[in-house]
C-alpha cells in the first residue's frame, strides 16, 4: 500500500475574481521509503503540492490517501493530530525557534507526541543531534549557529518524532553546495537507517542527484517521471 | 508547561518592549495601590476621629432621640440610673464611659450670631472616653458646675473670640423658653475632626442641665471599650439587656453614612482601576499582535509540527501572564514604595483643600497616614494578571488561527 496516494489533485487560488489553478490534477504515489524529489521552473506548483501532502492546505478537487486514509474531510484538530504524529517538515528558511537552543528546538517536535521520559527524551535528542554532526552545539541558540548548522538541526528536528513522512521545501536553497552536500548526506543516511520516506521540492541539481525517483511539474502536472535504483 | 516555559521564553526577545508594557500595568496597580492605601488612611483616621471625639465605641440613647439627633431635639432624654449604669458596668471589655448632653446653641459673640452644637460634658469623666483634652492648643478643660467653655480655635477665630473672652450661648428649654449662657473660654482645641473644630461648644453637664432646665437628664451615655471589634460586640449585647425605647449603638452606627461614603468610594477606586487596567489592556493587546506578526513563519512552522491552536493561544497567553507577573510584582514594589513615603511623610489634606477643612465628606483634616491591606495587594495583583491574561486571548487566538501556509511563507 502506497503511503502516499494523490487522485486527480487540483489547487485553485483566488486572487481577487481571478482563479489562479496551481495544480490541475496530479495522480501520484509514493510508497514508503522513497526518496523523492519533485522538481520543476518557479511557479509550477512544487511547493502546493507539498503542502497538500502535508496536509497544511487542502485540495480544490481531488483525493489525497495518507497511510490508507482519506485526508479531504479531515478538520484542522484533525489534520494538526496527523502533523504532529506522522509528519516531518524541513524548510529552506529552517524557521528555528530563536529563544530556544539546538536541543530544545529538537526536544520541541518529541515533546508534543509526549510519549517520552525525560531521560529517553534526552537520550534520543543528544544521539540525533550527533547523527548530524551537532553533538557539541547542542547549547547554542540559532543565532549562534551557521546556516548548515540550522538546517541539520531543522532536520533532527523533523526526524526526532520518527515521522512516516519528511517533507523538505527546498531545503539547500540557502545553503552553499558543500554543506548543502553534507545535509543530503544525513537525509540520506536516515532515509536508509530509519526507512523514513522523504518528498523534497527542489531546483537544485545537487539534490536530484540523491533522489532515487524525480517528478517533474510543470504548469500543475506532472510532466515527467523517473525512477533510479 | 513546556508550552508555558517556552512563552515565558519569549520574553526575553524583546526585553525592552516586554519591560514597557509591564510598566504600564505597573502604574495602573502603583495607582490602585496608593489610592487605597490613602482611602484606608482615610476611613481609619475618620472611624478614628469619631470613636475618640464624637461617638466613643458605643452610646445608649433613646431609640427615638437616635432617629432624631442629628436635629439635637431636647425630647426623649435619659434620666440616668443606677440601673442602666450596672448594665453597662457589667459589659466585658469596658474601660470607661461618660454622660453626655448634645443640645443647640446659637453663638453670639455681640455683632454675629452662629448655630452651633452644645455639648454638656463631665470633666472628670470626659477624658477617660474622649480625647479632647489631648487636642487643647490653649488653655484648659472647663471646671465642673462651672460657666467656663472651651471650643475650637477655628470657631474662635471665625468669631472673634480669645482665650479668656465670654461668649453668650442662646439656647432655649424644651418649654421654648429661650435662656442665655454667658460662657468663659478657657480652652481652644484644634482637632483632627473639623466639625469638631468649627461646630462645637463643650462646657460642664450640669451647667448644661440646670441651664436647659431639665434637671439631670442627658441624651446619651458614651463608653469606651478595649477596642474597635469589642465595642461592636459589645453594643449588641447591651442592646439586649437594655429595656426600650432604650438601645445600644456601636459607632458603626454613627457612622452610617461615613460607612455607605467609603463603601462608594471603594466603588470608585475600583471603577479607576478597571478603566487604568483596560489602558494597559491596550498595551498587552498590542505587544501580542506585534509578536505574533513577528513571529508568523514560527507559527507557521509550529502548526506544520502539529500544534493545535489552543496550544498556540497558551503560548500567547503565557506571555501576556508572564507581563502580568512582571507588572504586577514591579507595581506592588513601586507600590510598597509609595506607601512607605505616604506611611512615614503623610499627606497634607489641607494643600489638596486650599487650606480649608473641606474634605471630601471625611471626618479629618491635617496629615493623613497611609494604610495598607495584603488584602488589597493580593486583589490588585490577582487583578492585573487575569486582565493581562484575559486581553492577551483574542489576539493570540487571531494568530492562532492563521493559514499554516500563509503564515509560513509569510503572504
Amino acid at each position: 500500500m502506497a503511503l502516499v496516494k494523490l487522485v486527480g489533485l487540483k489547487k485553485t487560488y483566488q486572487q481577487g475574481k481571478i482563479a489562479v489553478p496551481a495544480l490541475r490534477g496530479i495522480d501520484m504515489e509514493i510508497e514508503s521509503g522513497e526518496f523523492t524529489t519533485i522538481f520543476g521552473p518557479s511557479g509550477s506548483g512544487k511547493t502546493t503540492l507539498l503542502n497538500m501532502i502535508g496536509c497544511l492546505d487542502k485540495s480544490t478537487a481531488g483525493e489525497i490517501i495518507f497511510d490508507g486514509h482519506s485526508i479531504n474531510n479531515l478538520n484542522n484538530k484533525e489534520l494538526a493530530e496527523i502533523r504532529r504524529h506522522n509528519l516531518g517538515f524541513i524548510f529552506q528558511s529552517y524557521n528555528l525557534i530563536p529563544v530556544l537552543t539546538a536541543f530544545e528546538n529538537v526536544e520541541f517536535a518529541i515533546r508534543l507526541i509526549d510519549k517520552h521520559s525525560k531521560k529517553e527524551r534526552r537520550e534520543k535528542v543528544m544521539s540525533l543531534l550527533e547523527e548530524v554532526g551537532l553533538g557539541d552545539l547542542a547549547s547554542r541558540r540559532p543565532n549562534e549557529l551557521s546556516g548548515g548548522q540550522k538546517q541539520r538541526v531543522a532536520v533532527a528536528r523533523a526526524l526526532i518524532k520518527e515521522p512516516k513522512l519528511v517533507l523538505a521545501d527546498e531545503p539547500t536553497a540557502n545553503l552553499d553546495s558543500e554543506t548543502s552536500q553534507e545535509v543530503l548526506e544525513i537525509m540520506q543516511k536516515m532515509n536508509k537507517e530509519l526507512n523514513t520516506t522523504f518528498i523534497f521540492s527542489t531546483h537544485d541539481p545537487q539534490v536530484m542527484e540523491y533522489a532515487n525517483r524525480l517528478i517533474e511539474i510543470k504548469d500543475g502536472m506532472i510532466s515527467r517521471e523517473q525512477r533510479r535504483d | 508547561m513546556f508550552l508555558f516555559r517556552m512563552a515565558l521564553k519569549n520574553l526575553n526577545r524583546h526585553r525592552r518592549r516586554t519591560f514597557i508594557t509591564a510598566l504600564i500595568i505597573a502604574f495602573a496597580i502603583l495607582i490602585y495601590i496608593l489610592t487605597e492605601g490613602l482611602m484606608l488612611g482615610m476611613t481609619e483616621m475618620s472611624f478614628s476621629n469619631i470613636i475618640n471625639l464624637e461617638s466613643g465605641h458605643l452610646q445608649v440613647a433613646n431609640q427615638n432621640y437616635w432617629d432624631e439627633r442629628k436635629e439635637l431635639p431636647l425630647k426623649n432624654l435619659i434620666e440616668p440610673s443606677e440601673e442602666i449604669e450596672r448594665k453597662i458596668e457589667a459589659l466585658s471589655g469596658l474601660q470607661a464611659y461618660t454622660k453626655r448632653l448634645n443640645f443647640s446653641v446659637n453663638l453670639n459673640n455681640g455683632i454675629d450670631e452662629l448655630p452651633v452644637k452644645g455639648v454638656g460634658i463631665n470633666p472628670e469623666q470626659d477624658g477617660a472616653v474622649f480625647e479632647l483634652q489631648k487636642h487643647l492648643v490653649e488653655g484648659r478643660m472647663p471646671q465642673a458646675e462651672s460657666s467656663e467653655i472651651i471650643m475650637g480655635a477655628k470657631l474662635a477665630e471665625l468669631m472673634d473670640f480669645e482665650l479668656g473672652d465670654y461668649a453668650v450661648m442662646l439656647i432655649r428649654t424644651p418649654d421654648k423658653t429661650f435662656n442665655t449662657i454667658d460662657g468663659e473660654i478657657v480652652g481652644l482645641f484644634n482637632t483632627p475632626h473639623p466639625s469638631l473644630n468649627e461646630n462645637n461648644v463643650f462646657i460642664p453637664l450640669t451647667t448644661a442641665q440646670s441651664r436647659l432646665d431639665i434637671d439631670n437628664q442627658i441624651t446619651n451615655y458614651v463608653l469606651r471599650m478595649e477596642s474597635q471589634d469589642s465595642g461592636l460586640t459589645a453594643a449588641e449585647e447591651l442592646d439586649r439587656n437594655l429595656e426600650a425605647p432604650l438601645a445600644a449603638y456601636s459607632w458603626k452606627d454613627t457612622a452610617e453614612s461615613l460607612v455607605t461614603m467609603i463603601e462608594m468610594q471603594t466603588i470608585e477606586t475600583q471603577v479607576i482601576l478597571a478603566i487604568i487596567l483596560t489602558l494597559a489592556a491596550v498595551g498587552i493587546i498590542n505587544t501580542i499582535i506585534l509578536a505574533a506578526l513577528e513571529r508568523m513563519e514560527e507559527l507557521g512552522m509550529m502548526k506544520a509540527l502539529g500544534l493545535h491552536e489552543r496550544e498556540i493561544v497558551y503560548i500567547f497567553m503565557g506571555e501576556a501572564a508572564g507581563i502580568g507577573f512582571i507588572g504586577g510584582v514591579m507595581g506592588i514594589i513601586l507600590g510598597v514604595v509609595g506607601l512607605f513615603i505616604f506611611n512615614y511623610y503623610g499627606l497634607d489634606i489641607s494643600a489638596f483643600t486650599g487650606g480649608g477643612d473641606v474634605t471630601y465628606g471625611f471626618p479629618i483634616s491635617g496629615t493623613v497616614y497611609a494604610g495598607w491591606e495584603l488584602s488589597s495587594f493580593i486583589f490588585v495583583f490577582v487583578y492585573g494578571m487575569v486582565v493581562s491574561i484575559l486581553a492577551s486571548f483574542f489576539p493570540a487566538f487571531w494568530a492562532a488561527r492563521k493559514d499554516p501556509v500563509k503564515a509560513i511563507y509569510h503572504r
